[in-house]
């Protein structure tokens, strides 16, 4: 019922836009699929099927939903271009993991070896991927990961991409920035110990800090749910660091903030991925001020199609897109782009195509794939000025 | 055996059903008898996710630390469980019911965090033995252990739920059985009878640690990876609802239970994301509508008296209207 509702929203959205669409076109106007390195495809069928796991249930359905919905969004511009050639559908079959690697695996072994789709899309997290992508690997199909963050994902074979930025390509340029615009020599850390998003994130932060000369004065840990942190961030701000360094989620990273500065801490304090988040600054308020953030991308980004992705995204859905679900969108073009340049359903063809996209233009940026399959594309590093994300420099930096 | 299963497989195929999910079933039809040993002891003991997750990590730790094979890996987890399991039933057991529901509760918490942990634990001891910040990854913490091979087959399971049922079946004609069922009906009658109640209850514990490790070793060989979020108290409950759904009055409940809840979410995968809900429904009308489970054969028995009695005094009815017609 919802599938067949949000169809017709979808139809009557496209029904009433096409003709504004057709008066706004314009020479210069941003719009996805625009790279031109491979030619218009022949042999492709009439329908191709391509699938996608995401959490769609459960307490991972705040990730999972909105990223099947970018997935659908890009697969209508897609269809509504005739990217893959006239007359070439592309279909996508939506599977529930509910965050559990049972169903991971489940769901994967159904859409390879049961609907027999081209590509898979997901799953949402690092650890339903480390369960269920050993499966597309097995038989062959082309597994793209938009939000697996991870160390060692695409080390579980050739046919397993992602193009969701890992902490460890995020955080070293942040940490290089940060050291040099405010001169850091030692800090304080303080991560979440019992999540694997913060815990990886919190080893890139340590590798990157040794890396930078940075000393680390003292590392506390806390858990998920913890709501009063002065025990810790007190042991660490009574060794006098020049700036906190904090591995966390949103809910816990705006406490942190705010405990800090109440703390009477004034030095920056650098966060990982969960601070990436308009929330944290709106829940924080004046406290966020001089929060550092590297980020694979955010709604602040300047890049026009990614300007045009937050736009459309919201006009459909009613909400801003996150980092995920930019990633999500453009793992369904890059997927798209790569059945379109194979012009063919193999999914081997489909999977050598998709490790040659080199400089495709996308909300996140240029974008290319590395020769492990990860992604590369520039992260940007910003500091929270007055509730809002400005792009990291001296100038913004100094008050 | 392989031909066997394939069969089997093709056969649950339309419903969805797939070799994965199968063995997951499989899984969870072991973890079922773990807690059917405490509930038919009248023991309401949670503790089982927590001993599945000693037994996934000892039993990984044997084969991917150590090279072993899986079966030495499943030995070993089963062992590690069980002398785990001694010294915690010892204290736990004089509890009772709802508390004793608790303090397991507790126990699989305790396990959590100390798996999460474990990493830092030792490092921080080697930091304090050497002083110099020593950094230590075994367990890895939240990451889980990952690039655990899949070799977990189909058969093994079949082999191995064959074996606990021939026990189970073994079990309850033995002296331990008939000693276990007394405790459930009256600890005090039994104990005066000269039943050793708090031996039998540690043995039950340790038999349920035992099959529940059992189960871990297997399914940490399934889904590759492990990571301790994934034995919670969700796990415990998920656990708790094969015994509910199936039904406690004999052994055969909680192993249909627990495969029918394995198949559940793949069967109604055509329901996308109301799945849970349904599975909530469905669950919440055998609570009430068969309160002994589905597998009960003294309320099947029930029921059809009840049937036939109704189907009698109709007959009666129309006989009697019959004959009061002119």
């Amino acid at each position: 019922m919802s599938l067949l509702r949000r169809v017709l929203v979808v139809l009557l959205i496209a029904a009433l836009s096409a003709p504004v669409a057709v008066v706004a076109q314009d020479e210069e106007e941003p719009q996805m699929g625009q790279w031109e390195a491979c030619a218009d495809p022949e042999n492709l069928p009439e329908v191709v099927t391509i699938g996608a796991i995401f959490g769609q249930s459960g307490n991972i359905s705040v990730y999972g939903i909105p990223q099947s919905q970018a997935v659908a969004l890009a697969v209508n511009q897609i269809n509504e271009a005739e990217y893959l050639g006239e007359g070439v559908t592309l279909e996508v079959i939506y599977e529930d993991s509910a965050g559990a690697n049972e169903q991971a695996i489940a769901a994967m072994t159904k859409l390879v070896e049961e609907d027999g789709v081209v590509a898979v899309l997901g799953p949402t997290l690092s650890s339903e991927a480390f369960s269920a992508d050993p499966i597309a690997q097995e038989n062959g199909v082309p597994v793209m990961g938009v939000s697996n963050t991870a160390a060692g994902i695409t080390d579980m074979g050739e046919f397993v991409f992602r193009d969701s930025l890992p902490e460890a390509s995020v955080i070293p340029g942040t940490v290089a920035q940060a050291t040099e615009i405010f001169g850091l020599e030692k800090v304080g850390v303080l991560y979440g110990n019992d999540d694997d998003f913060t815990i990886s994130g919190y080893d890139v932060f340590v590798a990157a800090l040794e890396e930078n000369e940075v000393e680390i004065l003292d590392e506390a840990t806390f858990a998920r749910g913890d709501v009063d942190f002065n025990a810790q961030l007190t042991q660490l701000l009574s060794l006098e660091p020049d700036a906190l360094v904090v591995s966390a989620l949103a809910a816990e990273a705006t406490q942190i903030i705010v405990q800090a500065r109440q703390l009477g801490f004034e030095g920056p304090i650098i966060g990982g991925n969960g601070f990436n988040s308009p929330a944290v600054l709106a829940n924080a308020g004046e406290a966020s001020n001089g929060v550092v953030v590297g980020a694979a991308w955010n709604i602040a980004s300047p890049d026009p199609l990614s300007v045009l992705f937050a736009e459309e995204y919201e006009e459909e859905y009613g909400a801003l897109p996150d980092q995920f679900t930019a990633q999500a969108y453009t793992g369904a073009w890059l997927m798209a782009t790569a059945i379109r340049c194979a012009d063919s359903t193999d999914s081997a063809d489909v999977r050598d195509a998709l490790a040659a996209i080199t400089d495709f233009p996308s909300p996140l940026g240029v974008f290319s794939f590395d020769e492990n399959r990860n992604p590369v594309h520039d992260p940007v590093a910003q500091i929270a000025k007055d509730g809002a994300f400005a792009v990291l420099s001296a100038e913004t930096a100094g008050e | 055996m392989d031909a066997l299963t394939q069969a089997l497989v093709d056969i649950l195929r339309p419903l969805g059903i797939t070799e994965p999910v199968l063995q997951f079933m499989l899984v969870n039809a072991i973890l079922g008898i773990s807690i059917y040993l405490t509930l038919y002891t009248g023991m309401f003991s949670l503790a089982n996710a927590g001993f599945m997750a000693i037994g996934a990590y000892a039993g990984v730790a044997a084969t991917q630390f150590l090279g072993m094979p899986l079966w030495l890996g499943l030995i070993i987890g089963m062992a590690v469980a069980g002398i785990i399991s001694l010294p915690i039933g010892l204290p736990v057991l004089r509890l009772k019911d709802i508390y004793l529901a608790i303090a397991t509760i507790g126990f699989g918490e305790v396990v959590i965090i100390l798996l999460l942990n474990f990493d830092e634990i030792i490092s921080s001891i080697a930091t304090a033995l050497q002083g110099e910040r020593v950094r230590i990854r075994l367990l890895e913490g939240a990451r889980g252990i990952k690039g655990i091979p899949k070799s977990t087959e189909t058969w093994m399971l079949f082999a191995f739920l064959a074996l606990l049922m021939f026990l189970l079946w073994r079990l309850h004609k033995s002296r331990l059985g008939r000693a276990m069922a007394a405790i459930r009906e009256d600890e005090r009658a039994a104990a005066n009878m000269g039943i050793n109640v708090v031996y039998v209850k540690n043995v039950v514990f340790v038999m349920s640690a035992v099959v529940a490790a059992s189960a871990g070793v297997f399914s940490a060989h399934l889904t590759r990876i492990i990571s301790p979020g994934a034995y919670g108290f969700d796990k415990a409950v998920d656990i708790l609802s094969f015994a509910v759904l199936g039904g406690t009055s004999t052994w055969v409940g909680p192993i249909v239970g627990g495969l029918v809840m394995g198949a559940l979410p793949e069967v109604l995968r055509f329901l996308n994301d109301l799945r849970g809900v349904f599975i909530g429904l469905i669950l919440l009308g055998v609570i009430l509508f068969l309160p002994g489970g589905l597998i009960n054969p003294a309320g099947v028995r029930l029921l059809l008296r009840r049937a036939r009695r109704a189907l009698r005094r109709r007959a009666d009815a129309a006989e009697r209207s019959s004959h009061a017609a002119p």
